[in-house]
């Protein structure tokens, strides 16, 4: 009966829970600028992706870099910093629960999406942090530059982007072992891109028994937009770019998006990518093809190609003695541009709730985060242990403790995603340095590449609200738009695609282009 | 159960039957089977072999690195242990809270039709997740166990189908004893429980398996890593990586990923010892247990 | 009144009994239970269920005005029937079987063996799938193409997607759904069976006239509880098992809420949609409660 009696003790303190959690509505700077009195201890919390990969012996939470945070940041000014977990995989219905409870921890992030801060913001969930940047930030403004326009809703810094140092986005890939056994040319063109699959078809160089893949290819942006972005026209006017392209990622409504769809369907049509790429939801089967020597050429975020994990390159030459996987990027427009997408100069989108008592202090984590020494130990660890400086760059070391320390440390240093040497040229260093030898120029020509002839999606700096509201949804049919098109016979090609496209614009398309459009014309004036 | 068919016909159509019957099941054994060998096969080769594809359901490139890493850490073998203890005291918790509802609502109460209902409701109608959170942190259970022992302690299904069991027991007995006057808790614990072993065991294995393996409700009320279920662990193992939607993926590429090995090693990890249940509990399902126990 | 009061006096054992249960049902069940008011606001995050502005049935409207809303309501409803139809069996049968068994050992091991894909996620189960039943590189469609038969598209063609679906459905759940049933048989008298041998009675016969009728309020109690479950489904099932190209008919209420409700944080929409599921679960419920009352006896209440 003990049970019960824990139930009825349950049902009294009930009440207090029960319509709680309604904190306070929208926030007023003077309630987040209530500064610790010197001396007195105060607690900063600060969340953190778990992401289940930590070594033994640490956690999310509790690892060296928490130390470290809190003997070099936390005790000289009287703050004890916690660290709040928000599990990867789930991170925005955590965050939602844990804001409209208050408690979410006095820094937050969610997504890489500028969509998140808006709606939060729009919610008055937000804490305005103008003046506490003003105030306690230098060193992050410095750090961040122009990026931090990007955290403002309607003129209003609601958000601080962390800041994207390597904004390429993706790279092409292609067997030059293949090629030079056939004695093909790299491919300089769309047109010669057709040619060389074709040749990879016909003449097997792989010998793979018939298997050969000519273009891998999956159903996800890293295989798709590198493809569909090179067909968009060139000489876009500011209105088309503003008006026409959205949240999507791909360029559905610019012009030569059909042309691109249609390239895919002929090359479909003729075997020549992979054939069940619309299952392949997570690139696991193309990668697996390339690393059994099937594919010819194929498309991948930048630098997955070359990196320990998955370790597609690696896995590549030792499965096939002999093989000689490298970037290219053969694809042209219509004025014989490579086109290619970019990020923004942004990554997390930083966030302080309303119901927060500690902007000041959060504010000067970040700022103590921004100075370049603190932001170098946090990236590279310590210099002896963790890493050796070769030509200016940190080089890390081999040890064990190292590989184990390092596990989060990506995600310790939220205020950038990668680091920032001073220039293009040392940043491709660095990057070629983390990868084995007889990779290093692939990673540097990759990384170059994915810069050449680049565009930006043009977002806007209010809300739109419809695309918020239709995203998700408009997504799935994109997808279905772009499956249906490349798999449909070469004769009912333009009626496929047109009937989905007609789908995607009555399903939430019209609404986004109506409003862009209105948008654009406040912005212009 | 071999009690039912004591008698075993050796009529040839009996035995083709035999023959034919256990082909089948042999070949669903098959069948059911081989994904666990494939996972199995996973955690013991090298991770070449896994990405690319050519492990199927015998171990390539063995190794044990994987069960190596895993044992390494203490903090898997501690939310191991942690969820043992936690599923056994949900186990007992929960069955003896549902054999509390269960069996007066079996006897056709006055009122009961109520309370029924009050309960069936629940089965559709529920607040969502921001109020539960809310309720979980207004009676203060964040970040400690009871969040994982009390919201879900009486199943309703589960609860509807002991009633169901307590039911169809032979009524004769029942009532002999209600007119020998013995009270309702000693029908209960003397004649009905003893009476009812298969259906409890079901029910406990049904419990045992439902918490062993939800981790949603953890993923909501617990911050605190020490604290996590074994499930919970598994499942960011497991996902670690797949943040694949282009909108988690940007800005994603500097992390450190699990090698498929580790994967699945720890999927092996986190199931086995919930699969040592069942044949424990089996001995529950050979009938005669029952006619023992009335004749008691 | 009097009797009333004896009947109490009578019974108070049991009434004790039941006030745990009901204590619990009423803080951690009807406690948060407010929470379906949010399907008649504008939800704000922020404010919560006190300060959010009431919008009255505007959500339901706008739900009711969706076509894709109703697509995914035809597929949750194709796709649970269709379950009923092949799952709802399927371990019945299957512990009809087990239970002729008469090897002892390996009557155990199967048994065993056969819960195990029950505890296969359904992201697991479904990478396992695309190496099995993908139509160009799946391991069946290989052993097909080696018998000289065309591949047959088991996951892009929505038809054939279907029975995809079933099937796996009946293999991760058949076995798993067995216990049940072999805990009703286990409560057979057994004395029964002896004296259907003694009248001659074949395997079959038994089977028909003793097994069956012993574990049917079982499964009528478990039918009844699916046919309220027809408009509920599960996300993980339909959502890693489907793809695009056959969106069609994988499209279901719990994608649907979670792309138009969920990855929007539009909570309004989402407990709206949930409001409308449990309402017509419930009414299924009691309709199929009452007319299993009248055919057979069991029920529910």
């Amino acid at each position: 009966m003990r049970k019960r009696a824990l139930s009825y003790a349950l049902l009294a303190t009930m009440s207090i829970g029960f319509l709680g959690g309604c904190s306070s509505g929208s926030g007023n700077e003077a309630d987040g600028a209530a500064s610790a009195d010197a001396g007195k201890q105060v607690t900063l919390k600060v969340g953190i992706f778990d992401r289940g990969n930590a070594p033994a012996g640490y956690t999310a939470t509790d690892n060296y870099w928490t130390d470290y945070v809190q003997k070099n940041f936390g005790d000289p000014n009287h703050i004890k910093v916690e660290f709040v977990p928000i599990p990867r995989n789930d991170a925005s219905d955590k965050v939602n629960v844990m804001m409209t409870s208050g408690d979410a921890p006095d820094i937050v992030f969610a997504s890489t999406n500028v969509l998140t801060p808006y709606g939060y913001a729009k919610d008055g969930g937000l804490l305005p942090l103008d003046s506490l940047i003003d105030q306690y930030g230098p060193n992050l403004k410095m750090y961040l530059g122009d990026a931090l326009d990007v955290g403002k809703v309607d003129g209003v810094q609601y958000s601080i982007p962390g800041r994207r140092v390597n904004t390429g986005k993706y790279e092409n890939l292609i067997r030059k072992d293949w090629l030079d056994k056939l004695g093909l040319p790299m491919p300089q063109s769309t047109e010669q891109v057709y040619e060389t699959l074709k040749a990879f078809k016909e003449k097997d160089p792989g010998q793979t028994g018939g298997k050969v893949i000519p273009l891998g290819l999956s159903l996800t942006p890293a295989s798709l937009e590198p493809i569909v972005w090179s067909f968009i026209q060139d000489g876009l006017t500011d209105e088309q770019r503003y008006t026409l392209s959205e949240n999507l990622g791909y360029p559905l409504l610019l012009p030569g998006h059909k042309d691109a769809v249609k390239f895919l369907n002929k090359l479909y049509n003729e075997g020549l990518v992979s054939p069940d790429f619309a299952l392949d939801k997570d690139e696991k089967q193309v990668f697996q093809d390339v690393m059994n020597g099937k594919v010819g050429m194929y498309s991948d975020n930048l630098g997955n190609a070359y990196t320990d994990n998955p370790g597609i390159a690696k896995l590549l030459t030792q499965n096939i003695p002999g093989a000689n996987l490298v970037p290219v990027d053969p694809y042209t427009n219509n004025a014989g541009k490579h086109l290619k997408p970019e990020y923004d100069p942004t990554g997390f989108f930083l966030m302080v709730p309303a119901s927060s008592k500690r902007g000041v202090e959060a504010i000067k984590y970040l700022d103590w985060m921004a100075q370049p020494d603190v932001l170098l130990t946090l990236m590279n660890g310590i210099e002896g242990e963790d890493y050796t400086l070769v030509d200016g760059l940190p080089q890390r070391t081999q040890a064990e403790e190292t590989s184990k320390r390092m596990f989060n440390s990506a995600d310790m240093a939220m205020i950038t995603q990668g680091e920032d040497f001073g220039s293009n040229e040392k940043n491709w260093a660095a990057a070629a340095a983390a990868v084995p030898e007889q990779f290093r120029q692939s990673v540097i020509d990759a990384y170059k590449m994915s810069l050449t002839d680049t565009t930006r999606y043009a977002n806007f700096t209010t809300p739109i609200e419809a695309e918020n509201k239709y995203m998700p949804a408009l997504r799935d049919i994109y997808d279905q738009l772009i499956v249906k098109s490349i798999m449909a016979k070469a004769a009912d090609f333009d009626k496929v695609y047109e009937d989905l496209l007609k789908d995607y614009m009555a399903s939430g398309g019209d609404a986004i282009v109506k409003e862009r459009t209105e948008a654009y014309k406040a912005m212009a004036k | 159960m071999k009690a039912i068919n004591p008698k075993r016909t050796v009529s040839s159509e009996a035995g083709v039957f035999e023959l034919i019957n256990t082909v089948i099941i042999a070949v669903l054994v098959i069948l059911c089977l081989a994904p666990l060998l494939h996972i199995a096969s996973m955690s013991l080769s090298s991770n070449r072999a896994i990405l690319s594809g050519e492990v199927t359901v015998f171990p390539l490139e063995i190794n044990f690195e994987a069960y190596q890493k895993i044992f390494q850490d203490a903090s898997m073998i501690r939310s191991l242990l942690l969820s043992l203890g936690l599923t056994a005291s949900y186990t007992a918790l929960s069955m003896l809270m549902t054999v509390f509802a269960a069996y007066p609502l079996s006897k056709r109460l006055k009122g009961g039709k109520y309370v029924m209902f009050l309960i069936v409701f629940t089965m559709f109608f529920s607040g969502g997740t921001i109020p539960d959170y809310l309720l979980i942190r207004g009676l203060h259970l964040t970040n400690h166990l009871g969040s994982l022992l009390l919201p879900t302690m009486i199943n309703p299904f589960f609860m509807i189908i002991l009633i169901t069991f307590l039911r169809s027991l032979p009524s004769g007995l029942l009532e002999a004893a209600e007119i020998d006057g013995s009270s309702h808790f000693h029908t209960l614990t003397r004649i009905v429980l003893p009476l009812s072993l298969p259906a409890l065991a079901t029910l406990s294995l049904f419990y045992a398996v439902g918490r062993w393996n939800g981790f949603m409700d953890a993923l909501m009320y617990i911050t605190d890593p020490k604290l996590y279920p074994i499930q919970l662990k598994l499942y960011q193992v497991v996902m670690n990586s797949m943040t694949n939607d282009p909108l988690s993926m940007q800005g994603d590429q500097v992390v450190s990923v699990l090698p498929e090995s580790i994967k699945a090693a720890s999927i092996m990890f986190a199931t086995v010892p919930i699969l040592l249940v069942y044949p424990w509990l089996q001995k529950y399902f050979i009938s005669g247990v029952m006619i023992g126990a009335v004749k008691e | 009144m009097k009797q009333l009061w004896l009947y109490f006096l009578r019974n108070w054992q049991l009434y004790v009994l039941l006030l745990g249960p009901v204590a619990y049902f009423l803080v951690f069940k009807y406690g948060p239970m407010y929470g379906i008011l949010i399907a008649f606001q504008d939800f704000n995050l922020f404010r919560g269920v006190m300060g959010s502005p009431w919008v009255g049935f505007d959500v339901f409207r706008e739900v009711f005005d969706m076509s894709a809303f109703y697509k995914a309501l035809r597929n949750t409803f194709m796709l649970n029937l269709t379950d009923l139809l092949f799952s709802f069996p399927a371990p019945i049968l299957l512990a009809l079987l087990l239970n002729e068994l008469s090897r002892a050992r390996f009557k155990k091991w199967a048994q065993t063996i056969l819960y195990l894909p029950h505890f296969l996620s359904w992201v697991i189960i479904g990478g396992i799938m695309l190496q099995v039943f993908a139509t160009n590189t799946g391991i069946v469609n290989l052993l097909l193409g080696h018998l000289g038969i065309d591949p047959i598209p088991f996951l892009t063609n929505k038809y054939n997607w279907l029975i995809t679906y079933l099937v796996v459905g009946v293999w991760q759940s058949a076995g798993w759904g067995t216990i049940i049933y072999l805990a009703a048989i286990t409560g057979i008298n057994s004395e029964l069976y002896e004296a259907a041998a003694v009248d001659g009675a074949g395997r079959f016969r038994k089977m028909w006239s003793i097994t069956l009728p012993g574990i049917r309020p079982t499964v009528v109690v478990l039918l009844i509880l699916k046919i309220g479950e027809i408009v509920q489904i599960s996300f993980d099932r339909p959502y890693v098992i489907g793809n695009v190209t056959v969106l069609d008919f994988s499209e279901v209420i719990s994608t649907f809420v979670y792309k138009t409700g969920v990855q929007t944080a539009d909570f309004s929409l989402a407990t709206a949609v949930g409001l409308f599921q449990a309402v017509v679960g419930i009414i299924l419920l009691l309709g199929a409660n009452r007319i299993a009352k009248k055919i057979t006896g069991n029920g529910v209440f």
